[in-house]
């Protein structure tokens, strides 16, 4: 599965890479941030130690807040600010909870089970931005450039949450005794989330509230654990991963071109950008489960995996959240990119590469939508030639 | 009996189509419109005879079966094709191909899109079909999202249109949210049975009805059932085809579909057939009554089909063989002659520039071909003899009479009465009467060559089926209502006589009815005028001046005035106070959150860090 995500986490940072000769988003120094940002968390999955993987993790995650730094905009350093200062705590609390818990299937001792349980928790909410800790990750999005949120949410975060499943794989009591936490914060990442994206205006601040809306969701798959639940959540990750570069290269396409920031009041984008407007409607739909985008390979085996841990009412829930998650991204579609355009509008500049790169994206998530097996026989190849 | 085939034909129809949608976008950009619409067309007609090719094998009782490829971990994307996907099947392709012959006219002024639109419209083909024929449900949803998203691009074709773009999101919202239903059932029988294999017979113990409500509201909104019908008459600013297709055999009836699919899993309790008589029978007569007081053309057509499908679903609730019987023959009849309406209507709207009855009349001098095929399926909607409406109705009425249900037969008595009031409006609105001034020195003429094609292949078969509906009853019908687990063996003759289990008053009844009608035209044709130009309307009285004859206006008013109280009946203001009640809790949220989050950040993640702390201390 590692080899799976380390191949993923290449295809993203070329995407990015690509889209950004043509779609600027900084000089030099981010160039070379974003190169080590993916190396150190490709370092991290390729690590078969428990400590090395865990501190190339969370050195990937400080190179990221410098990524948003390097922008040199005021707005974009404060946000770096507030990263940094709560990936201080979050590194603490996580690496502390790991020395703790001791990375074995069985707790230790009392205190120290309920102390590391604890930091844990506190430590990924915040990696994670989960619910109600996820105040960094709106401020980063909206002031940074399209493609570091990108490479934030799906290489630094995705790589944080496979840390979270393997954690549950050798560590189930953190999940089963304090289940009802992991819950209840999972929960209130959906709903929270999707109800706090719908009051936005901007739209690259309601993307990192739908991620904290679909962190919330495979979190709960990692809580139901199970052969369904696991593969739910890191099927969702994988998706979540390439379609938050589809939605924030999409906006990122229109935003250079107007040279503003897109917010609910720019209207009928889809006449100048259409392409990027296709890939936001293919990246939305896709990110919350519509079929045959990849992400319903992920989502159904969520709700399989929420019916069996929590019966109906919980796979109700579910469903009434990604229901949330439709409105938003529906109101954003329809009133950012299609309708009637804005009289006064500069002619658009095209992008010719970075649609390219988006078009690809999403034919790529299409594609492994409508053909998910290609991972069953991918991680049979992979696990054959590591013998 | 089960034919297994793997790669066999009975993937053909589905492969064809989706060639044709890739086809499409390797080629598009080099093909011009016309090209692109004969290659969409070409493929649909293939996947059609893909199709019929099945036809001997399923009405002789036999069960296709044919796996395409593991879908994800144990899970096959595979196909049984049963007597009811093969309806379905059939439905599905025919209509849609004559719906693409159409389009090759009328997409033919598009000044872009149209490969957008040619792909798009294959894959809604394609993506009914998979939906019938997956052995498997969770492939089954996976097929309803997709047409439901081809719906979606279809009805937004022109997203530049505020209007366009309004009636796509209202299609997606309301039918993709109670979509979840479909889905969640499915999940649930998976975690009672270890199977997404509907024809497994674990399936019918577990298959609820809980799980049944789920799905029914998923269908409802599909078949625009009330409450959930409001999406429909908003998704008239599509292309035409588009209308047609959504209509007559590629949407509404995916939830027709699943309604009469669910009698496979298992027979339905009276807990659910009994609300679902109720709905049908209010779907039935909220979409003729607004059906009544619409002045635009496609609107009206739209709640028409409101109707319509109340027609249906109320004998699926009816539960009966004939009534099954009943509710398959109007599935495919329905497709038929509003597919038939919807294209008319289009050709009508390309040519006048309006779609706004006010603004029309006369065209019968201008249209005469378009005018001929309009007539036939208005007289198949309202239900005259002859035309396959009548036969869908008489079975209607026989269904409700043998399963004791009076009242369905006074509601569909009186719905029928209403469907002839605003058929009627319709027809003397556009086609009789004056031409009015905006129209006079414009170029009316009548639709090309292939568009009246499309219009009167699926006329034609309107008449077909209505004079030998036993066509369609033996070898699609019947082997479509036993597979349901129904013993129904098509006891159908000329002109929709029954000549099975029917009591002999109802067949003196048809006589009675036939040599009415013969007298009538004899009659006709003794004391008619001499052809004029423009044709007359009794108005109830003396003749009015010329240009002041009765008109939609005038119609929709009347209707306005008589039935007031009843046009109260509008979910949407439910449906606008639920989103503003969603997305006030979202802002006071975030009025609540700002203070303390955005604020003073670093304090408020520490205080929480420290009060999660304490709660995994105190669990």
């Amino acid at each position: 599965m590692d080899m799976i995500l380390v191949g993923f986490f290449g295809v993203v940072f070329l995407a990015v890479a690509l889209y950004s000769i043509r779609v600027r988003q900084g000089g030099w120094r981010w160039w070379a941030l974003a190169a080590i940002v993916t190396l150190l968390v490709v370092g991290s999955r390729l690590s078969e130690s428990a400590w090395p993987r865990l501190l190339l993790l969370e050195a990937s995650a400080f190179a990221a807040a410098g990524l948003v730094w390097v922008t040199g905009a005021p707005a974009a350093s404060r946000a770096a600010r507030l990263y940094l200062w709560l990936l201080i705590p979050a590194v603490g609390c996580s690496l502390a909870g790991f020395a703790l818990a001791g990375g074995g299937a069985a707790p230790p001792i009392f205190p120290i089970a309920r102390i590391a349980a604890g930091l844990l928790i506190v430590g990924f909410g915040l990696k994670l931005a989960l619910v109600p800790f996820y105040v960094w990750l709106p401020e980063v999005a909206e002031h940074a450039p399209p493609m570091t949120s990108a490479l934030i949410i799906s290489v630094v975060d995705i790589a944080a949450f496979a840390e979270l499943v393997q954690l549950r794989v050798a560590s189930p009591w953190i999940f089963t005794d304090y289940g009802i936490v992991w819950m209840v914060i999972a929960l209130a990442s959906m709903f929270g989330g999707a109800l706090l994206a719908l009051a936005q205006k901007d739209i690259k601040r309601m993307l990192a509230f739908s991620t904290i809306d679909d962190m919330g969701y495979l979190l709960l798959g990692v809580v139901a654990g199970g052969a369904v639940g696991l593969s739910g959540a890191w099927l969702g990750a994988l998706s979540h991963s390439l379609f938050k570069v589809i939605l924030f290269g999409a906006v990122g396409v229109a935003e250079k071109g107007m040279g503003k920031p897109v917010t609910l009041s720019t209207h009928g984008l889809a006449a100048r950008y259409p392409v990027a407007a296709a890939a936001f409607i293919a990246g939305a739909l896709g990110i919350i489960g519509v079929p045959p985008g990849f992400g319903f390979v992920g989502r159904w085996r969520l709700y399989l995996a929420g019916a069996q841990h929590g019966g109906v009412l919980l796979v109700v829930a579910m469903a009434v959240a990604t229901g949330l998650a439709l409105l938003y991204f529906v109101r954003a579609i329809h009133a950012v990119w299609l309708g009637p355009a804005d009289i006064g509008e500069p002619i658009a500049p095209r992008y010719r590469l970075a649609s390219v790169v988006l078009i690809v994206l999403v034919l790529i998530a299409v594609l492994l939508g409508l053909f998910p097996g290609v991972f069953t026989w991918l991680n049979a190849s992979l696990a054959a030639m590591a013998g | 009996m089960i034919g297994r085939a793997s790669m066999s034909p009975a993937t053909l129809p589905t492969l064809l189509l989706l060639s044709g949608a890739v086809l499409q976008l390797a080629f598009g950009r080099f093909l011009p419109k016309i090209a692109k619409g004969w290659m969409a067309f070409l493929l649909g007609l293939a996947s059609f005879i893909a199709a019929l090719v099945m036809v001997p094998a399923v009405a002789g009782g036999t069960v296709i079966e044919s796996a395409w490829f593991t879908w994800d971990a144990g899970i096959q994307m595979a196909y049984r094709i049963d007597g009811l996907a093969m309806l379905f099947t059939l439905m599905a392709t025919g209509i849609g191909t004559a719906i693409l012959l159409y389009s090759i006219g009328y997409m033919a002024h598009e000044s872009e899109g149209t490969t957008r639109f040619y792909t798009l419209m294959l894959v809604f083909i394609a993506g009914l079909v998979n939906l019938v024929c997956s052995a498997n449900l969770l492939m089954a949803y996976l097929s309803w999202e997709v047409i439901g998203l081809c719906s979606y691009f279809l009805v937004g074709f022109w997203y530049r249109q505020r209007a366009a773009v309004d009636g796509a999101r209202k299609v997606l919202i309301m039918t993709h949210l109670a979509g979840y239903g479909l889905l969640i059932g499915i999940v649930l029988l998976y975690v009672r049975t270890g199977t997404f294999i509907w024809s497994d017979p674990s399936l019918g113990p577990a298959f609820t009805t809980g799980i049944a409500v789920l799905m029914l509201v998923a269908a409802m909104a599909k078949s625009v059932m009330f409450p959930l019908h409001t999406w429909i008459p908003e998704a008239m600013n599509a292309p035409t085809p588009v209308s047609a297709l959504l209509h007559s055999a590629c949407y509404v009836k995916a939830g027709v579909y699943l309604v009469a699919r669910m009698y496979s899993l298992a027979p339905w309790n009276h807990a659910l057939g009994g609300p679902m008589l109720v709905i049908g029978c209010l779907t039935m007569i909220v979409g003729a009554l607004f059906a009544l007081v619409q002045t635009d053309l496609k609107r009206l057509l739209a709640f028409s089909t409101i109707s319509q499908l109340g027609h249906i679903v109320t004998l699926l609730s009816l539960g009966t063989n004939l009534a099954i019987a009943a509710a398959l023959f109007y599935t495919v009849n329905h497709g038929l002659f509003k597919g038939t309406l919807f294209l008319c209507a289009g050709a009508v709207q390309q040519a006048t520039g309006t779609r706004d009855m006010r603004q029309m009349g006369g065209l019968s001098s201008r249209m005469p071909a378009t005018t001929r095929v309009w007539l036939i399926a208005a007289a198949s909607i309202v239900g005259v003899p002859l035309t396959n409406g009548f036969v869908a109705k008489w079975l209607l009425f026989n269904s409700a009479l043998e399963a004791g249900q009076i009242a369905v037969v006074m509601v569909a008595l009186v719905v029928s009465i209403l469907t002839a009031f605003y058929m009627l409006k319709a027809t003397s609105s556009v086609f009789y009467g004056n031409i009015p001034d905006g129209l006079r020195n414009a170029k009316i003429k009548e639709a090309p060559l292939s568009m009246r094609s499309g219009m009167a292949a699926l006329g034609v078969l309107c008449l077909v089926f209505g004079i030998a509906p036993q066509l369609l009853m033996q070898t699609v019908v019947g082997p479509a209502v036993r597979s349901l687990g129904f013993e129904w063996n098509a006891p159908v003759s000329w002109l929709g006589l029954l000549t099975g289990t029917a009591d002999p008053h109802v067949t003196v009844g048809a006589i009675i009815v036939l040599a009415a009608l013969l007298l009538g035209f004899i009659i006709y044709r003794i004391t008619r005028p001499r052809i004029r130009k423009t044709v007359m309307v009794f108005t109830g009285g003396d003749q009015p001046q010329a240009d002041h004859g009765v008109g939609a206006a005038d119609f929709s008013e009347m209707a306005g005035a008589a039935f007031k109280p009843l046009y109260r009946v509008n979910p949407d203001p439910a449906y606008i106070a639920l989103w503003r009640g969603v997305r006030g809790t979202g802002v006071a949220l975030q009025r609540a959150m700002a203070p303390a989050l955005e604020r003073h950040p670093l304090v408020a993640a520490g205080l929480l860090a420290l009060a999660t702390l304490v709660v995994v201390w105190v669990v």
